[in-house]
């Protein structure tokens, strides 16, 4: 496992997830979030939404899970902070692009963007940060 | 109508949430592409952390045990906010409600038998043009009283 050490203002990590057609119904079973906006494509459409969305707390866990990677122990993240800011679609692929901005003592900062295959950002302000001991 | 600050201050809670392998693993799962539960899935997506799935691992990591991925905490710790956004008090019509923002502080990892509560208060209710928007601070804390999670919640109400 990485320590300290391996850790480098400029690092970068890419995940890549697909909302599939059935994403945010696997992802309410896993989560408890039934909000209808999330199952039914009616509801979605009464909201302005052309169908059922998916959570924003899943594009968030996809980011934890970009996070993850990097940081390789789950449990070195300490902080994360999102502003969803487009809905992630069934059909639409979201690629998460991290990279390393500050280590500050065992304190390692980064900053993500999270964009659709239109190139759109789903999340702004993605920021996380790591306790490395 | 816009949302009354003087619902600021409004608690939610506490909520008592036991934490199983099994659900930690039906959310590892489903987050990495995979199917949850028993029937008609169940088999675990390539490059899975094998410290939220797997006993093993976990027993061998730094941990001790398996544990939580970090957004698990959806599971107990976003309670609060959904009641907070569909108390009737407040009069939020869901089909106008959006996640606006979110932010999470880590304590302490979770893990398999912890006995969490999770209390939650709206901390801020502004309106900005013709959007509210509210923000629930949830604390969560362990069985030792340990404060393990705290949450920020935002919610935008379209007006």
């Amino acid at each position: 496992m990485k320590t300290l050490r391996d850790f480098r203002v400029g690092d970068t990590f890419v995940l890549e997830r697909a909302c599939d057609r059935y994403r945010p119904v696997y992802y309410a079973a896993a989560s408890g979030d039934f909000n209808p906006i999330h199952i039914d494509p009616e509801v979605g459409r009464r909201a302005g939404q052309s169908g059922a969305i998916l959570q924003g707390m899943c594009t968030m866990a996809w980011l934890a899970d970009a996070c993850v990677r990097y940081f390789e122990d789950p449990g070195r993240i300490r902080k994360l902070k999102v502003r969803f800011s487009k809905p992630v679609n069934v059909g639409d692929v979201v690629t998460f692009q991290g990279r390393c901005v500050a280590v500050e003592g065992p304190v390692v900062r980064v900053e993500v963007t999270a964009r659709n295959q239109a190139g759109d950002e789903v999340l702004k302000g993605a920021v996380a940060e790591g306790l490395v001991v | 109508m816009p949302l009354d600050p003087r619902n600021v201050g409004r608690k939610y809670g506490p909520y008592r949430y036991a934490v199983g392998q099994e659900k930690i693993s039906d959310f590892a799962v489903a987050v990495g592409g995979g199917v949850p539960g028993r029937v008609f899935g169940g088999w675990l997506p390539e490059d899975l952390h094998p410290w939220f799935v797997d006993e093993a691992s976990g027993k061998a990591s730094p941990h001790g045990s398996t544990i939580a991925p970090p957004t698990f905490c959806v599971n107990f710790a976003m309670q609060p906010f959904a009641l907070a956004c569909s108390d009737p008090e407040l009069g939020i019509d869901l089909v106008r409600l959006l996640h606006g923002e979110q932010q999470f502080e880590y304590f302490d990892v979770i893990r398999p038998g912890d006995v969490l509560e999770t209390m939650g208060e709206i901390v801020r209710i502004e309106s900005k043009g013709s959007l509210d928007f509210m923000t629930v601070k949830t604390t969560t804390r362990s069985q030792t009283g340990k404060v393990v999670l705290e949450g920020l919640w935002t919610a935008i109400v379209r007006g």
